[in-house]
């Protein structure tokens, strides 16, 4: 069984975020780099599933890691290694200009993703419900319309579900909102897209690491030309909205007025 | 008595007795000897070479060096020669132990003289003056011996510490015939020359040796051969853990991972129990027991031999040895106790940090308490898994100066002082007292933790990372002179931080007040505070041996107050080795224990002076203070509350 979990290198919680001159991107020169967090959980499924598939005698899970972006990315692709992934898949842009990642919408790195994916035949492919600096929550699926495979969103686990249909099947855990969770059972191939916090992530070891140097790092040429369908018009740090207001008066009076305010401008009584 | 008085008493006993010499002996008894010898030097080596082996094929350590000579002479001098650790931290049975280590120093001639006797040579000069001072002098230590024995043998079979844990008959045994050696030796000082009861005395006396030398190996007694190497070979530094070496080296994780040093220390063990007395994890119900770890150790090597690849930590119901468990190795405060306590020189931190970090760098820990903290250094940069703006703005509200080069200090806050609430009114206080000092000082713009609890808790991935860090971002502010309010802190940038570069001078806040003691009391104003029990930080005390620096600070604001347990013997508050982040304690928890000793002094206030320790007494003061618990404060603060009220210049206009 092959998984692929296909990762993206975003900018550090902590991260100073400086505009563009042109107004129309990030200053990436100071910006220190993660993995997008649901993505680090989509990893962790699928570490845990390889470990699931040899305890339940399924045979030896592969799971590969991939990631498309300039040189950085490399150490978002080492850190996966690290954790546990076997191999690591780098489709390589340019840093800036042409063909770059500002260059490429959602709908454009998906197709590179998804051509890189092809050439794996994965059963199962994994990936963040959505990405910590854009969020825009699309690459997953189009992915999976790219690949002609069912998917399913905002998952938390993945199981096994024995044979149907001619091949196997899973069973997965969807978050619903409200606290409900919903179960489906799907085919394989298949593309998951992974919810934050089902799991509990691993720490980088020494060892991880130091095995991580031996394994293999692939590069592939970004094919794909960029066709952005869509068009960055202007960035901006988000505005304050908001307002501290301080309620004066003896306990009761605030208390009131708190009530008086929760209930009719905030809406939450 | 007097050392005089004791020399001018043996010389008197000198001239009335004298050592009883059998009659010459003929070929047979000769060869008996010489058989008996054998046989007993044979006896010996069977024994001993296992062990040796065991010592030898272990692991080099690649890091032992001889240097600091000076210092390892000293301490074979004042521990072994001196027996200095032993008194001190038992007197009586320690005492008792000295005379009879010492009484052995003064039989080594004339044993060997007895020896050589019975094949006709006599090299002391028996009948010349100093032989017979010498025997003289002898039978004096014969005597102290002979008491101190008897004295410890009924301490370890009438009195029975639970220290000393089961009591082994072979330890009666070795008692006999030391006592034994002794009697048979003062009886032919009594007995007539060349008199049949002379010769049977030799045979007794050389007999009992004979038989003394090969139950030496293979028992706790091997301490009396090995002791004094472990003690000038051990590691200079205290709690001093090697580097990893190459790329298969993640601490101990296998039996090949032990190195010649932990062996030697292992087999030097004597099962007297004071690391264990001394644990705040044994003494409240954990299951690490810091004398079965050093044992299991030993264990291990009978059963596996060196070099093997059997795992050292074996949890679970069928693990033969609960001693070396992944449950004992993580339940450490490291507070360093039993290292600073042990006799013959076992470091029980390079193992106990040694499994763990065995366990953590191959990824075999699982806790969810300790990777939450490691995700939270890894991705927050501190230990407390905040994000950097919250201490920004603290920054900000304080009004603290940021280092821009031109101050003498860089105040460094760490994770406590950055956002602990506790901690930050810690470093407030300790600004403020800086502040009126008129030193000048700045902080960081960012900070990230130093990696303290990867550091004890075996991560070597996470505190390397940090530590590059911390000393890449030292050099670009250009720091030349720290101070901090958290000896965590201290230990690891100015200890631990060496693997990885040199880092600039740091001092601790105690020792920064200490030093400025005449000009901050000239600056007090208002009355004293009252008693003040001063509570030492493990990593402070033992760690540093700063012990006398926080005392002058706790004198200056009121009545300094001793804990029951205090300086090298005090008692962990809990915090250490991580523990602060992991989950609950099980059986009691040691911050409980130690807060009730602090009340029980009567003190008015709790004087800390680690911002660890005091956020553990402050829960504990809540849990267990009862209804007027004493008050809570550090040294920084005891000084501060005494100083006008300044309000802080900061550096630059700030946001």
């Amino acid at each position: 069984m092959k998984i692929v979990v296909a990762v993206k290198q975003v900018p550090e919680r902590e991260a100073a975020l400086r505009v563009t001159p042109d107004g129309r991107g990030i200053d990436e020169s100071d910006v220190e780099w993660t993995m997008n967090e649901p993505d680090a959980y989509a990893l962790e499924e699928a570490l845990q599933l390889k470990q699931r598939a040899a305890d339940a005698g399924l045979g030896e899970a592969e799971v590969v890691v991939l990631c498309a972006g300039p040189e950085r990315v490399q150490s978002t692709l080492r850190e996966a290694l690290a954790k546990g992934a076997d191999r690591a898949l780098h489709v390589v842009t340019p840093e800036s200009g042409e063909g770059s990642l500002a260059e490429r919408g959602s709908l454009d790195v998906a197709r590179l993703l998804a051509e890189a994916v092809k050439g794996e035949q994965p059963e199962l492919v994994l990936t963040g419900l959505q990405s910590d600096d854009l969020g825009a929550g699309q690459t997953g699926v189009v992915m999976a319309e790219l690949l002609g495979v069912p998917h399913a969103t905002l998952v938390l686990q993945v199981e096994f579900a024995g044979q149907g249909g001619g091949g196997r099947r899973i069973k997965v855990r969807r978050e619903l909102e409200d606290g409900w969770t919903q179960f489906v059972e799907m085919p394989l191939p298949a593309l998951l897209t992974i919810q934050s916090g089902g799991n509990r992530l691993r720490y980088a070891t020494l060892m991880g690491i130091k095995r991580a140097r031996q394994k293999e790092m692939r590069e592939l040429s970004a094919a794909a030309p960029a066709q952005r369908v869509d068009e960055v018009v202007r960035v901006s740090p988000p505005l304050r909205v908001k307002q501290t207001e301080m309620l004066t008066g003896a306990a009761e009076e605030i208390a009131a007025k708190l009530v008086e305010r929760l209930r009719f401008e905030v809406k939450v009584l | 008595m007097t050392v005089a008085g004791m020399l001018a008493g043996m010389v008197g006993a000198s001239r009335n007795l004298q050592l009883a010499e059998p009659a010459k002996f003929g070929l047979g008894e000769r060869v008996l000897l010489a058989a008996l010898m054998l046989g007993s030097a044979g006896l010996f080596a069977w024994r001993g070479a296992p062990i040796a082996l065991a010592i030898w094929g272990s692991k080099k350590d690649e890091d032992l060096r001889l240097r600091p000579l000076g210092r390892r002479l000293w301490r074979f001098f004042w521990e072994v020669l001196c027996q200095a650790k032993v008194i001190r931290q038992r007197r009586l049975p320690g005492l008792a132990h000295a005379l009879v280590y010492w009484g052995f120093l003064a039989f080594a001639l004339v044993t060997m003289n007895d020896l050589a006797e019975g094949f006709g040579c006599d090299f002391l000069g028996h009948a010349g003056a100093f032989g017979t001072f010498y025997e003289a002098f002898a039978g004096v230590w014969a005597l102290l011996v002979a008491l101190a024995i008897a004295g410890l043998f009924a301490r370890r079979f009438l009195v029975r510490p639970k220290w000393l844990g089961e009591v082994s008959p072979e330890s009666g045994v070795i008692a006999l015939l030391i006592f034994a050696l002794m009697a048979t030796y003062l009886a032919m000082l009594v007995v007539k020359q060349h008199s049949p009861a002379a010769a049977y005395l030799w045979w007794a006396h050389t007999l009992v040796l004979l038989t003394f030398l090969p139950i030496i190996p293979g028992t706790k007694h091997l301490h009396l051969l090995l002791s004094p190497l472990t003690v000038f070979l051990k590691r200079p530094e205290f709690s001093q853990l090697p580097k990893l070496e190459g790329d298969e080296d993640f601490g101990l994780v296998a039996g090949k991972d032990l190195t010649r040093i932990i062996a030697l220390q292992a087999y030097s063990c004597v099962e007297c129990g004071r690391c264990t007395e001394h644990c705040p994890a044994a003494a409240t119900g954990k299951v690490l027991n810091p004398k079965e770890v050093v044992l299991g150790v030993k264990t291990f090597l009978n059963v596996h031999g060196p070099g093997s690849d059997a795992p050292l930590l074996q949890d679970g119901p069928e693990g033969g040895q609960r001693a070396l468990s992944m449950q004992a190795a993580f339940a450490c405060t490291t507070c360093g106790s039993c290292e600073y306590q042990c006799p013959v020189g076992v470091q029980h931190l390079p193992v106990l940090i040694g499994l763990r970090r065995g366990a953590v760098n191959t990824g075999a820990w699982e806790d969810r308490y300790g990777t939450k903290l490691f995700l939270n250094l890894e991705k927050q940069g501190n230990s407390l898994g905040m994000g950097a703006a919250e201490r920004d703005k603290f920054i900000a509200r304080q009004g603290f100066p940021l280092f821009d080069g031109s101050q003498e200090y860089c105040l460094w806050l760490g994770c406590m002082g950055s956002y602990d609430p506790k901690g930050r009114e810690i470093a407030a206080d300790f600004a403020r007292v800086m502040q009126a000092l008129g030193t000048s000082f700045g902080v960081l713009k960012k900070e990230s933790c130093t990696g303290d609890p990867a550091r004890r808790l075996g991560n070597d991935l996470l505190f390397g990372e940090l530590a590059e860090q911390g000393l890449k971002n030292f050099a670009a502010a250009g720091v030349k002179k720290i101070v901090t309010i958290c000896p965590h802190c201290v230990r690891t940038i100015a200890g631990d931080w060496r693997e990885y570069g040199v880092a600039p001078e740091i001092e601790h806040h105690s020792e920064f007040m200490a030093r400025h003691a005449p000009l901050l009391e000239s600056l007090m104003t208002g009355e004293q505070g009252g008693s003040i029990v001063y509570h030492d930080p493990c990593y402070l005390g033992r760690y540093r041996e700063v012990y006398d620096p926080p005392r002058e600070v706790v004198a200056m604001a009121g009545e300094l107050v001793e804990a029951e347990r205090h300086r090298e013997r005090s008692f962990c508050c809990g915090a250490g080795g991580g523990l602060a982040f992991l989950g609950e304690e099980a059986g009691e928890r040691v911050s409980h224990g130690r807060v009730r000793e602090l009340i029980n002094t009567g003190a008015k206030t709790i004087g800390t002076a680690c911002p660890f320790c005091n956020s553990m007494f402050r829960d504990a003061l809540g849990q267990v203070g009862g209804a007027a618990p004493p008050q809570l404060l550090d040294i920084a603060q005891l000084v501060a509350r005494r100083l006008p009220v300044l309000a802080m210049v900061s550096g630059e206009p700030r946001s």
